[in-house]
């Protein structure tokens, strides 16, 4: 059994929007004596779209100019002759610091609606970091060579930082770090912004550096000499500066362990690799090129060994494209199809209740959750038992069933994600309690956290699985 | 169904079903090899010691994944982060160019665990506790049924009347359990995953009457049972040739239309049910949805689409 | 041609030619299973005494399978040299025993009648043949084959790196694969039996072998055991590929139920030769095993030592750089206990080698046969002293794929100890140069580390 989905992600970042689209193979990788096994087992990019300058309204440039973006992906689809129906899965991902602007959380949730049935909508620094590394190679490095990779995502307005321990995601962190935090006429190098966080730095080091100046390499050397060195604390290299804090966006890297290798992704990583020689350091009207240069001339690349990434520039688009979607386990209950759900958030019942009292900890925390959000569908995830027996089963079933009385009160789904491989049989008995009355989503082989977002989409192959995208700010430790 | 119908429904057999019950932790079938070998009351039967109720510890509860030898490693958690992928016995070091003690025992351990699994019977008494009806094939015992698959295929005339009466009913379709070359692995595994197939059918309104246990059996004797009753589909639970991971993985074979000369292609296999495999419950589950596809399709194995 | 006989006053009379090669062996369940076994340990030797006297040109003209229905026949009988074979077909069996024991001649000696010989002559001789005679005369055959290194040369003893996993993880297959080099496994070959049998499995993960082998520089071969046309398809899709593996059988039919016959071989071998990344000539790997023909009864009628040569007779005709016989994977309905496994293997091996080909052997046993891990340590003892080419390598000897036991890394390394031998030349100077042996081929500190490869 194979099976292709044809996914798109999309870059809303500070200064450049991108699109690209990837195959998603997947493909059952047990034999056919055993019970199947579905996984993504290969990831193909088959189209990449321009690079656009994002556009942005108004004088402040504060809000983002939907109808343009919109234009653009439709414009992209177009010359990719492929049509939103024939996509089945993606991510629409806002960055930097576009993902600041007023209409960021309208924009993105549009555009995923716009883009296809089944494009997830994300946004946030630390989801921003996790896909950028995936999407530049570190994951799959750190898997490969056993080791620890940070990769560090610098773009026009934020550094990412995503640090991966054999394939495993770490720890994340963002600091506003960028090549665009400084801007300049790409003729006459007259500077035209300046970031309010390095206005702070140049007022409290009396830089004679404004809006106004001819930017040269050498007016500009001591505030990318600040940014170079909180990148160096920011992994560990040296201590916190004093401006390190200012810097941080709203966290740092707490990974306590050494990190032998690093590799950088975004826009200034073609500095940093110095994959061309540049005459003119201010040709792209911002400190990029100078920042990239001064990084690869730092302790980050004199200390760490340097690794090449897959991608930099498109580092976030591909990972938004490639490295989003997840399959569910292969053996599932749903007895109804009506997928796909996007948004979920997650309740997350942590093992120790789910062996204490499961039914009440639920009905409890549904509680609590309609007093904060008002009930909406919501997913209960739980861990599951290993080798559970089949009166374990039954009694699980019953439990949720209990703590979910709320929920089916009010007409909502009854949808369980539990970890362990255990839903087919699970959703099963639920559905058996229930009388067949009531229909039953019950998946397995999903992490989830409390406080993740989760979306799952249509059936694929035959109906065995569903593809889900989770939207998670915790890590696995 | 209204909502409220629902909710009385759900509280009502929760409640029953709750009624001195509750989640056992899963903690029991944390370590992958407790009980593969421990179940079997080993514990009791040591005798007791003499140096002052000391007793040394059973090494089959010890995580092989989890478990380290070699002697400084350059890259310990690597090697541990490495070793999680697999069950194959890695980073035992060596003594010279042979296996140290620790290792070569264990590998004797989960040896004898095999060879017994192969050479016991299932006990009467679990047959009991199930309800299972006993039956034999023509094998005279277990020697015979090692070197003679021909005989664990077929049934003696008596045997054959048992197997009619059972199934006077005519069922469509019949579940039954076999020996097959691990006796530990239907002891672990079969009296979860029948009820899991019975739950899954019964939601399509089909029940499956009683449930045979063949001792002495290989997987076409589900032939000559086909003959016997005329069933539809037969799903078979077989205890299968045990290795040293693992001593309890039992297989599912289910056949449409079984009969005498069915060509092994046109069985579905769901093998490696076991606790460290596919569970039992959750390979029930699975087998009942394929149960339903072959009733649909009227064909199983390479047939079934 | 005799085929009756006296013994202790009692008259033995046996009907054909086939009925004496399947009496004459030593006992194996799988032929009392076929029910052509000897009824009695005298009628045994009956039928030996028999065998003795028959002449090569009475065995070449009774193939067990007849030459116009089965091409595994016609394939041996057209292989013979016809002039070597005048030389001796009047030879008896009782002759070639001792010729071939003979001090006076030597492996190259041996190697030439080989081409004049049938599998029945091959198979006939071996019965005649106590162990230390299969031995002692295995010993002075040293047979050679290239693929990217040379297998076989004295003072030689190679592996095969075997790192299944039960769902084909790559990750699993990697750390079994990484933790095996650090033993000196792997110089006959990286070859994983897959779970999942379909070209893009197979195709993925010979990339991943042909990755690592150039990561580290590793001199040696790859293969992934899947079907022979499923090896091809991945071929097609640019899978890298050194050696084409296939499960034979010694009849026609045998062959076809394992979904192929000649032509399928000689079609894959000339596209490896063609398209495959191997030097060559040498780029078949075949896998046999007394017993399987009976299992899908395609025996014929004949005994399994018989069948069992002519698988070898089939594996010669297509030049391979490996054969082994998986000598205890069957289970006890063929070879019931350790001491039939153990003859099976020295016979096998004894055979393969006067065949001409390159014989290595899985010494190896499933659970529901009485043997255990001694049983196979003395088989691969008594191969390694007759010369045997490879042996299997897995961790600890416990393959947790296919739930069998076979030889661990440390029995090879042990193996080249105990008998001073080394991996193949340019993979012992590779583990040299990574620090894993010592010049004699000894393990270092630093062996059995699969951290020292990350």
């Amino acid at each position: 059994m194979k099976e292709e989905l044809l996914s798109v992600g999309i870059d809303l970042g500070t200064s450049t929007t991108q699109l690209i689209f990837s195959k998603l193979i997947v493909e059952n990788m047990a034999s056919s004596y055993t019970v199947p096994r579905m996984v993504i087992a290969d990831k193909q990019i088959k189209y990449k779209s321009e690079i656009y300058f994002t556009p942005l309204l108004g004088e402040s440039q504060n809000r983002i100019d939907f109808e343009k973006i919109r234009d653009i992906v439709e414009a992209e689809y177009k010359k990719a002759g492929i049509r939103k129906e024939q996509i089945d899965t993606g991510a629409v991902i806002i960055t930097g610091e576009t993902a600041r602007k007023e209409n960021a959380r309208e924009v993105v949730n549009a555009l995923g609606d716009f883009a296809g049935d089944f494009v997830v909508a994300t946004a946030g620094p630390d989801l921003e970091s996790v896909i950028s590394g995936k999407g530049a190679g570190a994951d799959e490095y750190s898997k490969e060579h056993h080791t620890t990779v940070v990769n560090i995502d610098i773009g026009g307005g934020t550094s990412n930082l995503a640090v991966f321990q054999r394939g495993d995601t770490c720890d994340t962190g963002c600091l506003d770090i960028g090549g665009r935090l400084i801007k300049a006429d790409a003729d006459t190098h007259r500077i035209t912004y300046i970031a309010p966080k390095l206005q702070e730095i140049i007022q409290m080091e009396h830089l004679p550096l404004a809006v106004g100046d001819t930017a040269t390499e050498a007016n500009v050397a001591p505030v990318i000499a600040i940014m170079v060195s909180a990148l160096e604390a920011s992994v560990g290299l040296k201590p916190q500066g004093k401006y390190y804090q200012l810097l941080v966006t709203h966290r740092g890297i707490e990974f306590k362990e050494p990190i032998p290798c690093i590799s950088f992704s975004g826009g200034v990583a073609e500095a940093v690799y110095q994959s061309r020689k540049f005459e003119d350091k201010f040709c792209y009207g911002d400190i990029g090129i100078l920042l990239g240069e001064a990084i690869a001339r730092s302790e980050l690349c004199r200390r760490m060994k340097v690794i090449e990434s897959r991608e930099r520039i498109r580092a976030t688009v591909v990972g938004a494209g490639s490295h989003t979607t997840e399959i569910s386990g292969s053996t599932i209950t749903y007895t109804k199809d009506t997928f796909p759900v996007k948004n979920l958030p997650v309740l997350k019942i942590s093992p120790r209740e789910e062996q204490e009292n499961l039914g009440e900890s639920l009905r409890k925390k549904i509680e609590w959750f309609e007093v904060e959000d008002s009930l909406q569908p919501v997913a209960v995830a739980l861990t599951g038992a290993e080798n559970p027996t089949f009166a374990e089963v039954q009694t699980y079933a019953g439990e949720l069933l209990l703590g979910m009385k709320a929920l089916m009160e009010r007409g909502l789904p009854v949808i369980v994600i539990v970890e362990r491989d255990m839903a087919k049989v699970l959703g099963q008995s639920m559905y058996a309690l229930l009388g067949y009355g009531k229909d039953v989503v019950c998946l397995d082989g999903v992490r989830l956290q409390e406080g993740d977002y989760i979306d799952i989409g249509r059936p694929i192959a035959q109906g065995s699985v569903l593809p889900v995208v989770v939207k998670t700010l915790v890590f696995h430790s | 169904m209204q909502d409220t119908d629902v909710r009385a429904l759900v509280e009502q057999m929760v409640e029953d079903m709750l009624k001195g019950k509750s989640i056992q932790a899963s903690s029991d079938s944390k370590s992958s090899y407790a009980a593969s070998v421990g179940q079997n009351n080993r514990v009791e039967k040591m005798p007791e010691s003499t140096d002052g109720g000391q007793i040394l510890p059973d090494i089959t509860q010890i995580d092989l994944r989890k478990q380290l030898l070699v002697k400084n490693p350059k890259d310990r958690e690597g090697y541990l982060a490495m070793k999680a992928k697999t069950p194959a016995r890695l980073g035992i070091g060596r003594a010279g160019a042979r296996y140290k003690t620790a290792t070569m025992l264990r590998v004797r351990a989960d040896h004898a665990a095999a060879q017994d699994a192969v050479f016991s019977d299932v006990s009467e008494e679990f047959i009991k506790k199930n309800q299972f009806v006993f039956v034999k094939t023509k094998c005279k015992d277990k020697d015979e049924y090692l070197t003679r698959p021909d005989l664990g295929r077929r049934f003696a005339d008596k045997e054959k009347e048992i197997i009619k009466a059972a199934y006077k009913d005519h069922p469509k379709v019949i579940i039954v359990v076999g020996d097959g070359l691990s006796s530990s692995a239907v002891e672990a595994n079969a009296a979860e995953m029948i009820p899991a197939i019975s739950q899954g059918l019964k939601a399509k309104g089909i029940s499956t009457g009683p449930i045979l246990f063949i001792k002495y059996a290989r997987v076409g004797a589900m032939d000559d049972i086909g003959e016997i009753t005329g069933a539809e589909v037969i799903c078979m639970l077989v205890g299968e040739r045990p290795g040293l991971v693992t001593a309890e993985s039992m297989s599912a074979y289910i056949a449409y239309n079984p009969r005498h000369g069915l060509a092994e292609a046109k069985r579905t296999v769901i093998s490696n049910i076991h606790k460290g495999g596919t569970t039992a419950v959750e390979a029930g589950a699975h087998a009942s949805g394929i149960i339903m596809k072959m009733l649909e399709q009227k064909a199983s194995g390479i047939d079934l689409k | 041609m005799i085929l009756k006989t006296k013994l202790f006053g009692h008259v033995y009379a046996f009907s054909s030619l086939k009925e004496v090669l399947a009496k004459a062996n030593e006992e194996k369940s799988g032929d009392k299973l076929a029910g052509i076994a000897a009824e009695t340990a005298e009628e045994r030797v009956a039928a030996k005494i028999v065998l003795s006297e028959i002449t090569l040109e009475d065995l070449r003209n009774h193939p067990v399978v007849p030459y116009e229905t089965d091409e595994v026949t016609r394939i041996i009988q057209d292989d013979v040299n016809e002039s070597i074979y005048n030389e001796i077909k009047r030879m008896t069996v009782a002759e070639l025993r001792e010729w071939i024991l003979d001090e006076a001649h030597t492996g190259e000696d041996i190697k030439r009648i080989s081409r004049g010989l049938t599998s029945e002559m091959v198979a006939a001789v071996a019965k005649l043949m106590s162990n230390m005679d299969l031995i002692y005369g295995a010993k002075k055959i040293r047979i050679t084959a290239h693929c990217n290194t040379t297998i076989g040369e004295a003072g030689t003893l190679s592996s095969r790196l075997q790192p299944n996993h039960p769902t084909d993880d790559p990750d699993g297959i990697m750390a079994s694969l990484l933790e095996g080099l650090t033993y000196g496994a792997g110089d006959a070959l990286l070859g994983l039996n897959p779970v999942d049998d379909s070209a893009e499995s197979v195709t993925r993960i010979l990339k991943r072998f042909e990755e690592i082998k150039r990561k580290y520089e590793i001199p040696t071969q790859t293969c992934v055991l899947a079907h022979v046309t499923t090896q091809m398809e991945a071929i097609k899709m640019g899978a890298p590929t050194d050696l084409i593996f296939q499960s034979i059988a010694g009849s026609e039919l045998g062959n076809t139920a394992f979904g192929f016959n000649a032509a399928t071989i000689e079609e894959a071998r000339q596209m490896a030769l063609g398209r495959g990344t191997a030097t060559g000539p040498n780029v078949m790997y075949f896998e046999t095993g007394q017993g399987s023909e009976l299992s899908s009864e395609a025996h014929h009628g004949a005994d399994q030592v018989t069948m069992e040569a002519r698988c070898y007779g089939f594996a010669k005709h297509f030049q391979p750089f490996l054969v082994n016989t998986v000598v205890g994977f069957i289970g006890p309905e063929y070879l019931y206990d350790g001491r039939q496994v153990n003859r099976a293997g020295l016979e096998d091996h004894f055979m393969g080698k006067l065949t001409g080909i390159s014989m290595g052997c899985d010494a190896c046993y499933t659970n529901h046969m009485k043997a255990d891990q001694n049983t196979i340590e003395d088989l691969s003892v008594l191969l390694t002293a007759a010369g045997c080419n490879y042996f299997m390598g897995i961790p600890h000897g416990d393959d947790v794929m296919l739930n069998y036991q076979t030889t661990g890394f440390q029995e090879t390394a042990s193996l080249r100890e105990i008998f001073g031998l080394t991996a193949i030349r340019p993979f012992h100077e590779w583990l040299l140069r990574m620090g894993y042996v010592d010049e004699r081929g000894h393990l270092t500190g630093r062996a059995g580390d699969a951290s020292t490869l990350f």
